[in-house]
């Protein structure tokens, strides 16, 4: 079974990507389920409507589409309101956009949100990238303080903070690489052959619509790893980090 | 087409992303796989170590393959003799430009020592290219602000801004007559974006080829292939790949 584990649904600054355009790029490239978050004005404001829009695709998918839920966390209490309700519509892990959203990873507004993924038992994905408060090891330093919770670091730090993706992996053991830009004869072979990383710590992702997902299919699958490595990039690991009981 | 960003292996100094050893042949015979003709090589140890035997050494490269293989060298800035090595690369050496990389090298585009590295290149008709996507050292608008005081010298962004900074690479090089924008690790859709929207004479394309763990340089052959999925008109491939790299490099000389 193959998971892609990030994809943006809706119309962001220059990218848009609706349930049935996603759907038939699954079928053409035999992704079985992928994991959709919210637009990016949706994670940066109007997080309801972005909940519902993501909810109502996934309700309608058949199963192949399972909801991320936002919440801005300055909103505060609303925030925590909001994942309940996004909870109770079937979303199953929860997004950060640090950049879109405007805080910084340790400044604590996020805190809240994390005891409430905690409690629900959802994986986070955090993006990462070059931004100052986006960086992959301060993402470590969070995960750190909430070990029984996974997390995903989304984009794995591209491009140049590539360079942390293998220290924040190593420091924190319930954190877990993107595959999404990273080439395999670069980063992902240096991340799979870390004794204190390996393969199994890795998602496989598109990260559409901001890429060429066959792209992104195709780098995976020429990776020259072993096969069960290879399921778990593709799908075990994500899976079981969803579900930890059923995997 | 021609390749505007790769690398020699590092031989002397990489400690991460160094990629495996290969020579010109294997080079070569990478270029035709992707169906370059053309690739501008840039130095690798001298990112590390800026000497003269780096570029020496990246001289010695691309001399195997005159017609097909482009060398840009290195300096460290701060060197008092670094205006007198470009003079070398360029006019002893046969190198076409300086590569600069200003958070791995560890200076920035504001210092004035680079003031005569630049006169030296633009009077011998050199093309600078930098790093760029990354701060503290490497944004946009840091390298525009050095090819304004140069307006002679052709600057080129190696690498469109990367993932985050790429709206300001773009701006940069929409107001900034003598900057340039190579599409390198830049994802697709900021791709599809300066391609729409940079003066269509702009922009370049490169697949930092030479770090790979392969002779083969899979990634770099994925990402020329990935070019197909990017959602971009014939005219654009053809500028971005073929029409824009042959008239900046010929207007150099």
């Amino acid at each position: 079974m193959i998971v892609d584990a990030h994809v943006r649904l809706g119309r962001g600054r220059e990218v848009a990507l609706e349930a049935d355009q996603l759907l038939a790029t699954m079928d053409a490239l035999g992704i079985d389920v992928a994991l959709v978050a919210p637009d990016e004005r949706c994670i940066a404001y109007d997080n309801r409507a972005g909940n519902e829009h993501v909810a109502a695709a996934a309700a309608a998918s058949e199963g192949r589409l399972i909801p991320y839920a936002v919440a801005n966390p300055w909103r505060g209490r609303a925030a925590l309101d909001e994942l309940e309700r996004a909870r109770d519509a079937g979303a199953r892990a929860l997004n950060v956009d640090s950049v879109l959203q405007g805080f910084d990873l340790l400044d604590g507004l996020l805190d809240p949100l994390l005891d409430f993924a905690a409690d629900a038992g959802w994986p986070v994905y955090v993006r990462t990238g070059t931004p100052p408060s986006a960086l992959p090891l301060p993402l470590a330093a969070l995960a750190r303080r909430w070990p029984g919770t996974p997390f995903v670091m989304g984009r794995s730090g591209a491009t140049d903070f590539w360079i942390d993706a293998a220290p924040a992996l190593r420091h924190a053991p319930n954190l877990y690489g993107d595959t999404s830009y990273a080439p395999w004869d670069t980063v992902l072979v240096e991340l799979g052959r870390d004794p204190q990383i390996g393969p199994s710590r890795l998602v496989f992702s598109t990260d559409a619509p901001y890429t060429v997902p066959s792209s992104e299919l195709r780098r995976v699958l020429d990776w020259p790893v072993d096969d069960d490595a290879r399921r778990d990039v593709l799908g075990g690991t994500i899976l079981r980090l969803l579900d930890p009981a059923l995997h | 087409m021609i390749d505007f960003h790769t690398h020699t292996p590092a031989w002397r100094t990489a400690s991460w992303l160094g990629g495996v050893p290969f020579g010109a042949d294997e080079f070569v015979a990478f270029m035709d796989s992707a169906g370059i003709e053309q690739a501008l090589v840039l130095s690798h140890d001298g990112l590390f170590d800026a000497t003269p035997e780096a570029n020496d050494d990246l001289a010695a490269f691309v001399g195997r393959y005159p017609r097909r293989l482009i060398g840009f060298g290195t300096v460290h800035p701060r060197r008092a003799d670094a205006p007198a090595e470009v003079d070398r690369m360029l006019n002893r050496l046969g190198l076409r430009g300086l590569k600069l990389h200003p958070w791995l090298q560890g200076f920035s585009m504001h210092e004035l020592a680079l003031d005569p590295i630049c006169e030296v290149l633009a009077q011998s008709g050199g093309i600078l290219l930098s790093h760029d996507g990354t701060p503290p050292y490497s944004t946009g608008g840091q390298i525009a602000a050095l090819a304004r005081r140069h307006p002679s010298l052709p600057v080129v962004l190696g690498h469109g801004g990367l993932h985050d900074t790429w709206r300001e690479a773009l701006a940069a090089t929409i107001e900034t007559p003598n900057l340039y924008i190579c599409i390198c690790g830049t994802p697709p859709y900021a791709a599809r974006e300066i391609l729409s929207r940079a003066p269509s004479h702009k922009v370049l394309f490169g697949t930092d080829a030479g770090l790979s763990d392969r002779k083969s340089q899979d990634y770099a052959v994925a990402r020329v292939a990935e070019i197909d999925g990017w959602g971009i008109s014939d005219e654009q491939r053809r500028a971005m790949l073929v029409d824009n790299p042959r008239a900046l490099l010929a207007a150099g000389r």
